[in-house]
Parts: structure tokens; C-alpha cells; sequence
């Protein structure tokens, strides 16, 4: 696929999203990219902010198959991934595998921490993997795949927060934030009016092929040792149990208990090539990294007591991170 | 020019950037040239007037300047090595030029070979492309950093302070003796045979003012022929070289001649004072003329002379006699005049004079020498203290001569006090002597007091 096409393909489902999605342009962006680079997406936002409405028009954009699961504290394992169920053909009894909705190209995995443990962890594989074991037989995802998990910042009494293990199988993690008042002026005109925005499908229904090249295209596109030693040093620099002279800031020595894993680095290589490819060019700028170092990191850097006591967040401490780290 | 800008246009992006870090590179050369050019001409500059003014030899001249260079292109490498751009520096640089978004970057650090062809050729174009809007002379000229400027007021500063500290340093400035500069003067002269004579000459007056032994006045003698003869050569002199050696010489000997006239004048006013120190040459002589007879003699004449000191009657003696005793004494048996220093006599003279002479310091001295001079064979030099003879004659001694109106009187009368004679041949002298030591002599030292019998005083100018 010629670098243009991406570039087309691209804006034309940003715009096809946008017509159902009023804001949230850097979401809109960044879901795509994370679905080009093959990754999933957490989005967290308090509720009614348009979260599944996004996930829903991308998956119809998209021309792919679409699953929504509402995690609950007593959904099972057996409901996400599917299970062996007994029937009679022919006079016959046997097992048949009934699929899970996590056989869907876009699955919507709503209020994930509201689900146990256990059945948060049935995602896992499935999202690593891009394949679900059950009674021993692998059974293969669909592709392209992409989980776009979203949660709720408050109401965390009978949740279950996610574990640093599934929190780093998610590519991005996205800040939902709500609307401005012009965006939401625009919102209110559209949901209350008889006039109703409808996304139209950019890609047809057997559009999991052109997906695929969209996916390819994205991993050729080149990038500068250089820049990618400034990513090394970004990713280093998160690690609270360095000492100085190997890069780690103060910020992160005080408020940090674990940095990021190496799949911060690959996330904010893919996101950048991907924004790239977004903008028309067939090669990573340092612009491009800066773009996405924040959604890549800002969910593998583990915070401790003394953050959380001061109300230090994330992205505070990746910005100082992002400030002291030089380019070259 | 056209064809050159239309070549450039054709070179790889990477080409390009490339010949943008060479010319980066040359510019950070250039500034450590121009920050270390003007110390470096400076010291130069002063290493060339150190020499011309013959502060320092031709050697050291080129062994300082050789330095200076060696010490300038080091810091040169030093100061560019850290600041030789690389080429992803000069990639940022275009790439900020251009906005070109890190393509240059890209181009100039990718791995070619594993990158997909098609990605790279896009690439190249869109550098190219970009490339066509700046012109590296126009937007990365030579300018010339501050630094520069700073080094070449220090350094114009530190020309001026050196110049400036130059009369200091004249007036502190050691002055190589004469007979050596005499001795340069002839080795040259002698590569040259017209004026080899010369050169012996030179030579041998040198030798003459080096010898302690030869009196002020011949000396000048001896410069002032020297001199007439240089001059006779300068005039018959033809070749341009040996004339400016020939002035060289002829105005080394006149600054010795005044050197020495001057010095004969000094001698002349502190003789006035009647009593008075000898740390010349000449009085050295006369001192050693004083002890010169024979071994055996010496002690008792010195003896004698302390009687009659101790008398107050000077010994008299013919100052014509005295004279011509000089001149016997000049004329060189000062080898067999020469005392031994196991000489029972000298030694009880020596310590009988020191017993006479007025100040305790005369005293330990006689002492010290009797317990340091080691019996039988002769000491070396150096073990002789001062008012003892060696070899060198009498080491360090300083007399006073003491020549009372009656004297003189009985002197022009032909009434002198006649010595016991030596067995030698050798002249006595008439007027009294004494080789009594005095304090050792210190250079511009205020004058010195000499205590006088009460009824000296008012007879002795």
C-alpha cells in the first residue's frame, strides 16, 4: 500500500468518526492509530462522555465486526471467551464450542474494572495472544482484533482495579475529558434535534484485508536511530531504581514505584510511525514521539503512596521526564 | 557558478548534509584558530623581540618558538576535537532550516540497505525538494565568535604589559661578564681569516680580564690597543659581516674601557679616605705583595710589622721602592711567595696578629684556622679562610696600609725603615704593612668603622 492511501484511508475515517463524535479529535486519532499498530486501547473517562459511541462508530467506520461485553462483578470467564456446550445433531451428543463475544474484530470491553479478577484475566490471553483456550483447544481471533476497554475514574467502591500485568497489554491508555461548552453546544444539537449525525462506512465490509496492508504499511515506515535512542532514553528514564547518572529524574525517584516495561517503547515507536503515516509522511519525526509518549506510558508507570498522597498524576511526572530528557 | 549550483542540486540529500558537517567542521577550526592565533602570534612576536635584543640565545629562541607553535596547535585540536559537528548535528540543522521535519535526519542516519527502497527514493525526493529553499553559504556563513575578539584584546593587552615591564627587566638584568662576551666576539672572528689576528687578540685581552691578578691600569691599556687595533681593521674592513662584527667588538671594548675607568676613578676616591678597604683587584695584589716574601720569612716579617704597628712606628719605606716591588711581585713569583700553611711561624704570627687586632671575631677566626688547617699536606682552596694564602695567593684578605706624616717625612729624607732582608732577592717593603683581616667585605655595604688608637686620630686622613 502506497504511503497516500494510508494517509487517505486514515483522514476519512477520522471524519467519517468525527460525525458521530463531537471533540475528542486526539482520541479519535490515537484509537485509530492504535488499531493500525495492532494494539488496544483503555479509555477512561467518567460516564456518558461518548466512550462507547466512539468505539461503536469506529467499529462501523471500520466495516468490521463489532462485540460489546458490560463487565459486571459476577460475569465469568466462560462469558467473554465462550464455552463447550452439549448438543444433539443427528442423534448424536457432542461438544460444540460456542464463541464468546470476544470473537468480534472490535470488542468493547465496558467498565472493565468492574469484573473480577479472574475474569479480567480471561482477556488477557486473548488480547496478547490474539487466540482464547478453552477445555485445552486454542481457538484462533479474528483479524484484525483490537479490545477497547474503557473504565470509570470514580464509583470505585466494588471495582476491581486493573493489574500493572493487564494494564501494560493495552497500547494506550486515552483521557476521555469532557467536552467544551462548543463541543457540547454541538453535542446537544445533535442528539436533540431531528437531525441525527450517521457515520458512513469508509472501508467495505471485507475491509479486514485493506486493514491488514494499512497495518503493514505502518510498520515500514523509517525512522532515525537517533530518534529512536530518544525513546530508549525516555522509557529508561521512568525507571525509579536507576541512579541519576543513568538517566532517571528526581520526579520519578520520588513518586514512581515501577517504570515502564519495554512495551512502553515498542507503544510509542508503533503510535509515532502510525501518526506519521496519519500525516502523511513515511518517516518518524521527534514531533511524532512526543505525540504519543503520554498515551503509551502513562499507564506502565506505576505511581507510589507518596504520589497518590499528593496527588501527583502520571502525565505530571512524564512531562517533567519529557522536559529533561534531551533529543540528541 | 550556475553549473556548480545545478551539480549541488543533483548530490543526494545525504551528500549534501555531509558537505554541511565538512564545512561545519572547518568552522569550528577556524574559531579555535582565530582564539588561539593572536596568544600565539604574540608570544612569537615576543620570543623574536627577546632574541633581537639578546635577552636570549639563538638556541633558546628556537627552542621557545618551536614550543609556542607545539603548545598553539595542541589547544587548536583540543578546543575543535568536542566540536566537530557530526553529521546528525548538521541533519537537525537543515531539518530546522527547512522544517523539514527530521527528514534529513532520517536520510543521514537510516540504514539504507534495510530500509524499503521505495520509502527511502520518496524520501530523497522530498529532501531534495526541500533542499532547492536554502543555500548552506547563505544560511550557514563563517561569522566570527566573540571569543575571538576577546583573545585579541588579552593578548594585546598582555604585548602592551610586556613591553611595558621591559625597563624593569633591563635594569634587573644580569650582565654576562665582559671576557666572555670577549670570547664570543673572537670565536666569531676567528671563522673569518682577515680578522684572525684580531680573534687572538681578543682572546688574550680576555684572558687578561679575567685574571684577577692584573691591575686596573694595564688592563686599560690593554683594551684601549685592543680597541686602536679593531678600528685600524675597521677601516681596512671591506666585507659588511666583519665590520658589524668588528663594531660589535669595537663597542664591547669602549663600554669595558669606560667600565673600567670607572672603576679605577672609585678605587681612586675611597684611597683618599687614607684607610681603606681593597675588595678590587688591584688591592688584592697589593695585599698579596704585602705577604709575599718567601715561605720562611713570611711569618717574622709579619711579625715585625705588628711590633712596629703596636709601636706606633710605621715601618718606612721608598714609595718608588714599593713600587717597583709591586711590579716584581705582579710579574709572578706569587707561586713560590706562597705560604705553607704548616708553617709554625706564619701560624704564630697569624694568631699574634689576631690577638693585636682590635674585635673578637679576628680572634675566633685565628682559632678556627689553627683547629681546620690539617698538618702536612697542603690544604685544598677551599679550606683556606679568609687572610690565609693558597694558591689563588691570599684568599679574601683585606688590608689596611697605614702611612703616618713622620713616615712620609722620613721617606723624602731617604730614611726608610729597613726589614730584616729576605734571603731571597725579593724587595722589602719599606712602608709599613699590616695584613691585619678585616671584616669580610660586603658589596655596598655602609662604610665601615675603623677603630684607631686615640692617638692616630686627627693625623690619619
Amino acid at each position: 500500500m502506497e504511503p497516500e492511501k494510508f494517509q487517505q484511508v486514515f483522514k476519512r475515517l477520522e471524519a467519517e468518526v468525527r460525525k458521530v463524535i463531537v471533540g475528542h479529535d486526539d482520541v479519535i486519532r490515537q484509537v485509530l492509530i492504535a488499531f493500525f499498530a495492532g494494539g488496544h486501547v483503555l479509555l477512561e473517562g467518567v460516564p456518558g462522555l461518548g466512550k462507547t459511541l466512539l468505539v461503536k462508530s469506529l467499529s462501523h467506520v471500520l466495516g468490521v465486526s463489532f462485540k460489546r461485553i458490560q463487565f459486571t462483578p459476577d460475569l465469568m470467564p466462560s462469558d467473554i471467551v465462550g464455552t463447550e456446550v452439549l448438543t444433539e445433531a443427528n442423534g448424536r451428543r457432542e461438544f460444540q464450542f460456542k464463541k464468546g463475544p470476544i470473537f468480534a474484530h472490535v470488542v468493547l470491553a465496558d467498565e472493565i474494572n468492574r469484573a473480577t479478577p479472574k475474569t479480567q484475566s480471561a482477556v488477557l490471553e486473548a488480547m496478547e495472544e490474539k487466540q482464547v483456550t478453552v477445555f485445552g483447544e486454542s481457538h484462533t481471533l479474528a483479524s484484525p482484533f483490537i479490545v477497547l476497554a474503557t473504565q470509570n475514574p470514580i464509583e470505585l467502591e466494588g471495582t476491581y482495579p486493573l493489574p500493572e500485568a493487564q494494564l501494560d497489554r493495552f497500547f494506550f491508555k486515552l483521557m476521555v475529558v469532557p467536552p467544551s461548552p462548543v463541543e457540547l453546544r454541538e453535542i446537544l444539537k445533535r442528539t436533540t434535534g431531528t437531525e441525527t449525525g450517521d457515520a458512513g462506512k469508509v472501508l467495505p465490509d471485507d475491509g479486514g484485508k485493506v486493514i491488514n496492508q494499512m497495518q503493514q504499511m505502518l510498520r515500514q515506515v523509517l525512522i532515525a536511530p537517533p530518534i529512536e535512542d530518544y525513546v530508549v532514553r525516555i522509557v529508561h528514564a521512568t525507571q525509579p531504581n536507576l541512579s541519576n547518572s543513568n538517566g532517571s529524574t528526581s520526579p520519578v525517584k520520588q513518586y514512581l514505584r515501577f517504570g515502564s516495561s519495554p512495551r512502553g517503547a515498542q507503544a510509542i515507536i508503533l503510535g509515532a510511525k502510525g501518526n506519521a503515516l496519519a500525516d502523511g509522511r513515511i518517516h518518524v519525526s521527534y514531533e511524532d514521539v512526543a505525540r504519543v509518549i503520554y498515551p503509551a506510558l502513562r499507564h506502565r508507570i506505576i505511581l507510589n503512596f507518596q504520589a497518590e498522597a499528593e496527588n501527583v498524576n502520571t502525565d505530571e511526572i512524564l512531562a517533567e521526564v519529557v522536559k529533561q530528557v534531551p533529543r540528541s | 557558478m550556475g553549473t556548480s549550483t545545478a551539480a549541488q542540486n543533483q548530490e543526494s540529500p545525504e551528500r549534501r548534509v555531509g558537505r554541511l558537517a565538512a564545512r561545519l567542521r572547518n568552522h569550528a577550526l577556524w574559531d579555535s584558530l582565530l582564539i588561539f592565533s593572536p596568544p600565539l602570534l604574540i608570544a612569537i612576536y615576543l620570543a623574536v623581540y627577546l632574541y633581537r635584543g639578546a635577552w636570549i640565545a639563538p638556541i633558546t629562541f628556537l627552542l621557545l618558538s618551536g614550543a609556542v607553535i607545539g603548545v598553539g596547535l595542541l589547544a587548536v585540536v583540543v578546543r575543535t576535537r568536542p566540536l566537530i559537528p557530526s553529521v546528525r548535528f548538521a541533519a537537525r540543522l537543515v531539518d530546522e532550516k527547512t522544517k523539514a521535519k527530521d527528514r534529513f535526519l532520517t536520510l543521514a542516519t537510516i540504514d539504507v540497505a534495510l530500509s524499503p527502497d521505495a520509502l527511502v527514493g520518496r524520501l530523497r525526493r522530498e529532501a531534495a525538494a526541500l533542499l532547492e529553499r536554502i543555500d548552506f553559504r547563505r544560511e550557514f556563513p563563517y561569522r566570527i565568535k566573540r571569543s575571538f575578539y576577546w583573545s585579541f584584546l588579552v593578548s594585546l593587552i598582555a604585548a602592551a604589559l610586556f613591553h611595558l615591564s621591559m625597563p624593569l627587566m633591563g635594569s634587573t638584568r644580569r650582565q654576562a661578564p665582559a671576557y666572555e662576551k670577549l670570547n664570543e666576539l673572537a670565536e666569531k672572528m676567528a671563522q673569518r681569516p682577515p680578522l684572525s689576528e684580531l680573534a687572538h687578540d681578543l682572546r688574550t685581552l680576555a684572558m687578561q680580564l679575567e685574571h684577577p691578578n692584573v691591575a686596573e691600569q694595564e688592563k686599560q691599556t690593554l683594551i684601549h690597543k685592543t680597541l686602536e687595533q679593531i678600528e685600524k681593521q675597521q677601516k681596512k674592513e671591506e666585507e659588511k659581516e666583519s665590520r658589524a662584527l668588528l663594531g660589535e667588538a669595537s663597542s664591547t671594548l669602549q663600554g669595558l674601557e669606560q667600565q673600567s675607568a670607572r672603576s679605577q676613578q672609585k678605587d681612586t676616591e675611597k684611597g683618599d679616605g687614607g684607610a681603606r678597604s681593597n675588595p678590587s683587584q688591584e688591592e688584592q695584589g697589593e695585599g698579596k705583595q704585602s705577604q709575599g716574601g718567601g715561605g720562611d720569612s713570611k711569618g717574622e716579617r709579619n711579625a715585625e710589622r705588628s711590633k712596629d704597628m703596636r709601636q706606633g712606628q710605621g715601618a718606612r719605606g721608598d714609595p718608588k721602592e714599593q713600587g717597583k716591588e709591586k711590579n716584581q711581585q705582579s710579574q709572578g713569583d706569587g707561586k713560590d711567595s706562597q705560604p705553607d700553611p704548616s708553617n709554625k711561624s706564619g701560624k704564630d704570627a697569624g694568631k699574634e696578629l689576631t690577638g693585636k687586632t682590635p674585635g673578637g671575631s679576628q680572634e675566633k677566626l685565628g682559632r678556627s684556622r689553627s683547629e681546620e688547617i690539617p698538618q702536612g699536606a697542603p690544604p685544598a682552596e677551599r679550606f683556606y679562610q679568609p687572610g690565609e694564602q693558597g694558591k689563588e695567593e691570599v684568599k679574601g684578605a683585606r688590608y689596611v696600609t697605614v702611612q703616618l706624616p713622620e713616615e712620609l717625612a722620613a721617606d723624602s729624607k731617604g730614611e726608610g725603615t729597613i726589614s730584616k732582608p729576605s734571603k731571597e732577592t725579593r724587595a722589602y717593603p719599606k712602608a709599613p704593612v699590616s695584613n691585619a683581616p678585616l671584616p669580610a667585605y660586603v658589596p655596598e655595604a655602609p662604610t665601615e668603622k675603623q677603630q684607631l688608637p686615640l692617638e692616630y686620630r686627627g693625623i690619619i686622613r
